[in-house]
Order: structure tokens, then C-alpha cells, then sequence
């Protein structure tokens, strides 16, 4: 059973969209048709208990003989007073008659045992499909060809009216269900798939589980491809950096080293120096980006603290103005090359955009928390997400005397995302930026 | 016979200029370093592949190896592997990816130091002189090997020193950051331990090592890396000796 309901599952799954519905309607005629049949065949046997259906068949024969012998103008009034509460008597003079669609046949049979002479007033008994006046309804017919209908409660047909609004309700309740469920099946991996879109391009491409119809499938099929393409391409594009990047390098060197003749000019050495400084950092900095993704470099134990404090000492020693304010030790869990230099960047940033830097370092609850705060002109508040875009840069091509390419920012919030940390920037009300790092104490 | 039996032979290092091997596979600039290591005093040759390289490991005494790890042919790692493997000569090795995979992965492997495409012959030839004083340079050179290599480790106090990786770690195993100045400052301690050192002294022994210079006065330095080694509930490894200079009072284990 269970095995079968579980090959009907995948049956299932592996449908389309536009199958799954058909089926679920299929289902639901098929309910329908069952519940109808059996309700049918239940009110067809349906017998009341005898004086219950002696009831029934005395007042039918009263009505009938006194109708019978009443003048038709009369014979509402009297159909009227003969009725009570539990037996509704209507007399109608003409001679449509509307039969119920759930006959109780049996019941009629049992009734024109009792009173055979209610056969010849061909005696009609059904099922009330809404309960009114009473569940069981039925008609005769006088000579005249005129109707008396009659209603009565019977409380032992009270199970089969439950069962005909049941057979009424059933399949709709039915359909109801099972379009909610599908929808659900259908809207999920859909969901799913909106949230890997969303992070499309963010790091390592997450395949989207193939799930739902089969239109869906090959959406997250498509979709998990063009993944990997778009991964592949930003694969080649920090390769082909890196790949010029390192090509560059062994002719730096040589003109590095050319320089180192004495017969060399010291004004233009210097010059020279400066430029293949320049384009050592701008190398450096591609390879840094490309490295910030470091999978494979280990996570150790580190002292935050110190690391903050020393990178604010050695900017310090440079002449800048930059200060710490925090622990003496501090230890985390953190890969230390890619997080020093997402510390780095940002107090050189703080440095050379702001002209000065201030660094805190606290803990805080299961985190650690790296503010790096300056005193400059901060970020246009529509600029803050570009600059943390790779390859964007700020400031104007004018100022364009920074070591760089646009990948400070950038590198920093890779570092953090590798530790599962944050990173947020926003400028302060009093002026200047500040840039916050929440590690995780209990990063893996 | 490995290689490194003939490299500690006596009568070879009685040489006073210490014989430096090239590998490198761009020819200008193999020329262009190999006058720089030349004009900083070194006896120099030359390699542009890892055949060459054994042959001339083979045929002369090396004192040092400095090796292109991108060379074409074998990959530069295999060949340094191999070499480490069948001897003990220190090795720079030097890399134009600058990757820090690659300097861990070096270090790792059991190079003495790690430098970066493009240096500037001052530059190579403090590594060059750092690593041959390390391994006890030319003087020493008829100790064993392996107890050279050994040294590159210093504890104390459960503090450990890694000197080819400039690294210090903590009785916890955290790395602690120092800078330039302040690891040289270590480790000049590290080398005259419970010895009173004057300021002077200390300055010109710290100063000798590469690494930034600092115009930071020493006392500056010193309290930086005192606090640094300050742990909750311990006596700082250095003390002031009032009117003469500074001590370092753990004992120093090497290896």
C-alpha cells in the first residue's frame, strides 16, 4: 500500500504542470462519482423502522382520503390543518410532479406493504437534498391527477441527508486540498529558486535541487547551468588577471633590478621605482581579491585584537593618525591572512580618504565587533553598495593617485562572508564613515 | 652519496664568500640577479632548469638555493620537494604569484624564505644574508645540517617562535601579530636570553635584521612587545633593568 502510494508520488512528480492539474480533476471526478454511487445505492436500500413507516403510511392514506372528498378551493386550507409539525402536508392542483433525484425505493416498498392503496395513488418517497420542513419527502397523486406533497422528519434518514451533503461537500473540499497542496509543490522549488537567483554570482555556485513539475525542472536545470557559466566566467576573468598579473611580474623585476645600476639617474630611478611600486600594488591587489575566496587556506586561531592593534601601530609609525581602543587579546577562529588584509584595507581607507582612523575592537555576546571609524567626507549614501562592488571606483578620475583597482572594499566583504561574518558601512551623523565587522566567536 | 654530504664538506666552506645557486628560468633576469647577488659579494651560478640545477648540485658546494618556483618542465614545488628531500641546503624560493597559498605552502615545504617578483637587489640580498646567518651561515656551515634547520623554532614560556615565518604564537596557539620592528626586536632578545641588553645594543642587533626599520624609539618598541606578551596572571617575559636597558627573563628553548 504504502509502496504503491509512494510509486504514485514519484508518479506524480515526474508530471507537468498542466498533467498534475488533469490528474487532481480526475481524482476528484472519480470522488465525486464514487460518493454519488454509494449515496445512491444507500438511500435506493434505505428502511425506516417499522412504526416510523406506519407513521408515514397512516398519515399519507388520511390526507389522501380526506383530500380526496374536499372541493379543490378548499383543499389548501385543509392540507393545512391536517399538517403538523413533524408531517407537512401541500395540496397543488397541477399535475407536475417533481420526483427527487435519490428515490428510496426500498422505504416505498416498505410503505405500500403497510397501505397497499397508496400504490394506486402512485406513491413517490426521495431523499430532501437540503432539509427544509423534513429529510424525506414524497407525493401522491389524487384522482383528479392533482399532487399532495408531504414532508416528514424521519430520524434514521438523518445519517443519509449527513451522507448526501457529505458527497456535496467531499469532492470540493477535495479539489481545494489537493490545489493547495499542488500549488505548494509547484511554488516551492520556484521559491527556491528565487533565493539561489538572488545570490547568483556571489561565490560558489549552489545547484537549485531539482524539484516540482517538469516545466520547473528544467527552469532550475537552465538555471543551474547558466550557474555554473557565470561562475565559470568569473573563474576565467580573475584567472586571465591573475595569469597577466604574474606574466608582468618577471619584466617588474627585471626593470627593478636594471634600475639597481649605478649608471642610473637617481631622479629617474626614483620615478621608476614609484611606478613599478604602483603597479606591484595594483597586481597585488587582484591577487588579493582572487585569494580572498581562499578555500583552502586553513582557519587558525588569532589574536584580533593584537592584529588590529599592531596594523594601527604600523600606521601609526607611518606618520598617520590612527589609534585602537579596545582589549589587549582577543582571540578568534579566522583564516589570518585574508582577514589582516580586510583589516588593512580598511584602516588605509579610513587613512587616506578620511586622514585619520580609529579602531575599536570589543566583543560582543557571541561576536566580535571591528569598528573602523574616520573623520573625512564618507560615501554619498547612493554610492555605499557600488563600493562594494569589485573593479568600481569612487573617486573621480582627478583624484586617481591611489594603488588600486577598485577591489579595497570588495576584498573586505569577501574575507568576512568566508568567516560568516558582516560587514557594514554607513556614514556617521557626526561626519565620516564608519565600517563595522561582526566575526563570529564560533566560526568553523 | 646525497648532495648535502658534499655540500657541509669542510674544506669547501672555508671559502669566504658563500656560494649562492640561481634557478631561473627567464634568462635577462637570471643575468640581472645574478649581478645583483654578485654585487652584494656573493659567489654566484646560475640554472635555468631543474636539470641543470642537479647537475650543478652535484659537480660544486652550494650554500644557498634560490629557486623560481614557476620554472617550466617539472613544477617548481616537485623540484623543491625533491631537493629538500635529498638535501638540506637552504632554500629561497621565489615566486612572481605572491599568493599567501604559496608562501604557507613554501614555508611549509621547509624553505628558509619566501620572496616576492619584483624585488630589488637590496632586498634579496637581506634575505639572502638573513638565511645564511640563520643556518649558521659560512662559518658554521660544518654543523649538521639538520641542527641548523632545527633552530628555526623558539619557544618560550609556551610561546613559539617560527623565525623562516616570521610568526608568533601564543601559549594557546593564537597567532600574535608583531610588526617588522617588533619581531626583530623578539628575536634579537630571543638570541641573548636573561642578558642585560642597553638600548644602544639593542638597537644595533635589531637593527642589522631585515624587516621595517622604525624610527619608534626602542622603549616604544619594547612596550609594545611586552604587552603583547603579557598574559593575565604572568610575569612579563621582559623586564627593565632600571638605568642599563632590558632583559628577557624566559628561559628560550631552540627547536
Amino acid at each position: 500500500m504504502a509502496g504503491a502510494g509512494g510509486r504514485a508520488v514519484a508518479l506524480f512528480r515526474r508530471l507537468g504542470l498542466p498533467e498534475r492539474l488533469l490528474a487532481v480533476l480526475l481524482l476528484v471526478v472519480i470522488v465525486d462519482f464514487a460518493a454519488n454511487s454509494l449515496l445512491f445505492d444507500s438511500v435506493n436500500s434505505f428502511e425506516l423502522r417499522r412504526d416510523d413507516a406506519e407513521r408515514i403510511a397512516e398519515n399519507l392514506v388520511l390526507a389522501t382520503r380526506t383530500l380526496e372528498h374536499t372541493e379543490p378551493p378548499r383543499r389548501d386550507s385543509v392540507a393545512e390543518v391536517l399538517s403538523t409539525e413533524r408531517f407537512t402536508i401541500d395540496w397543488m392542483p397541477v399535475e407536475e410532479r417533481r420526483r427527487g433525484s435519490l428515490g428510496l425505493a426500498n422505504l416505498r416498498s416498505q410503505v405500500v406493504r403497510i397501505e397497499p392503496e397508496l400504490a394506486l395513488a402512485d406513491l413517490e418517497l426521495h431523499l430532501e437534498e437540503l432539509p427544509g420542513r423534513g429529510n424525506i419527502g414524497g407525493s401522491v397523486q389524487l384522482g383528479d391527477h392533482s399532487i399532495i406533497r408531504f414532508h416528514t422528519h424521519a430520524n434514521a434518514a438523518w445519517t443519509l441527508t449527513a451522507g448526501r451533503i457529505l458527497s456535496l461537500v467531499l469532492p470540493t473540499l477535495l479539489l481545494i486540498a489537493l490545489a493547495w497542496v499542488l500549488l505548494r509543490a509547484t511554488l516551492k522549488p520556484l521559491r527556491n529558486l528565487i533565493g539561489a537567483t538572488r545570490k547568483l554570482g556571489d561565490g560558489l555556485p549552489e545547484p537549485v535541487p531539482e524539484r516540482g513539475p517538469d516545466e520547473l525542472r528544467e527552469l532550475i536545470r537552465a538555471l543551474n547551468q547558466m550557474q555554473e557559466r557565470i561562475h565559470q566566467s568569473l573563474l576565467d576573468r580573475t584567472q586571465t588577471m591573475l595569469a597577466i598579473g604574474h606574466d608582468l611580474k618577471t619584466p617588474l623585476s627585471r626593470m627593478r633590478l636594471r634600475l639597481d645600476d649605478e649608471s642610473v639617474d637617481p631622479e629617474i630611478r626614483e620615478g621608476i621605482e614609484h611606478d613599478i611600486e604602483e603597479m606591484r600594488l595594483l597586481l597585488e591587489s587582484i591577487q588579493a581579491y582572487v585569494d580572498s575566496d581562499g578555500q583552502s587556506i586553513p582557519a587558525e586561531r588569532i589574536d584580533i585584537a593584537v592584529m588590529a592593534e599592531t596594523l594601527v601601530d604600523t600606521a601609526a609609525d607611518h606618520g598617520a593618525a590612527a589609534t585602537y581602543a579596545g582589549p589587549a587579546s582577543l582571540e578568534l577562529t579566522v583564516r589570518p591572512v585574508p582577514i589582516r588584509r580586510a583589516l588593512s584595507n580598511l584602516i588605509e581607507n579610513a587613512i587616506h580618504y578620511g586622514g585619520n582612523a580609529r579602531v575599536r575592537v570589543r566583543r560582543d555576546g557571541g561576536a566580535v565587533e571591528i569598528v573602523v571609524e574616520d573623520d573625512g567626507p564618507g560615501i554619498p549614501e547612493d554610492r555605499i553598495a557600488d563600493a562594494l562592488q569589485p573593479f568600481v571606483r569612487l573617486d573621480t578620475a582627478r583624484s586617481r593617485d591611489t594603488a588600486g583597482m577598485g577591489l579595497g572594499l570588495p576584498i573586505v566583504r569577501k574575507a568576512v562572508r568566508m568567516e560568516h561574518g558582516t560587514l557594514d558601512l554607513r556614514n556617521r551623523p557626526e561626519g565620516g564613515l564608519r565600517a563595522t565587522i561582526r566575526l563570529p566567536l564560533a566560526s568553523g | 652519496m646525497t648532495v648535502a654530504s658534499r655540500l657541509t664538506s669542510p674544506l669547501e666552506t672555508m671559502t669566504p664568500s658563500p656560494t649562492i645557486l640561481l634557478v631561473e628560468d627567464d634568462g635577462a633576469l637570471r643575468t640581472l640577479t645574478a649581478r645583483a647577488l654578485r654585487q652584494s659579494g656573493f659567489n654566484v651560478l646560475t640554472a635555468a632548469t631543474g636539470a641543470e640545477m642537479w647537475v650543478t648540485l652535484r659537480e660544486t658546494s652550494v650554500n644557498l638555493v634560490v629557486l623560481d618556483i614557476m620554472l617550466p618542465g617539472t613544477s617548481g614545488f616537485d623540484l623543491f620537494r625533491r631537493l629538500r628531500r635529498e638535501s638540506d641546503v637552504p632554500i629561497i624560493f621565489v615566486s612572481a604569484r605572491g599568493s599567501e597559498e604559496d608562501r604557507v605552502l613554501g614555508l611549509e615545504l621547509g624553505a628558509d624564505d619566501y620572496l616576492a617578483k619584483p624585488f630589488s637587489t637590496r632586498e634579496l640580498a637581506a634575505r639572502v644574508s638573513a638565511v645564511l646567518r640563520r643556518g649558521g651561515g659560512s662559518d658554521s656551515a660544518s654543523e649538521p645540517a639538520t641542527e641548523n634547520r632545527a633552530s628555526d623554532t623558539i619557544t618560550f614560556d609556551g610561546w613559539l617562535v617560527s623565525l623562516a615565518r616570521r610568526e608568533l604564537r601564543s601559549p594557546s596557539g593564537a597567532i600574535v601579530d608583531l610588526t617588522g620592528a617588533e619581531f626583530d626586536l623578539l628575536s634579537t632578545f630571543l638570541g641573548y636570553p636573561q642578558r642585560v641588553l642597553g638600548r644602544e645594543r639593542l638597537m644595533e642587533l635589531s637593527r642589522s635584521r631585515i624587516g621595517d626599520s622604525s624610527d619608534r624609539s626602542i622603549d616604544v618598541l619594547v612596550s609594545r612587545l611586552r604587552r603583547k606578551l603579557q598574559l593575565e596572571g604572568c610575569e612579563p617575559p621582559i623586564v627593565t633593568v632600571r638605568g642599563v636597558g632590558y632583559m628577557f627573563r624566559a628561559e628560550v628553548t631552540r627547536g
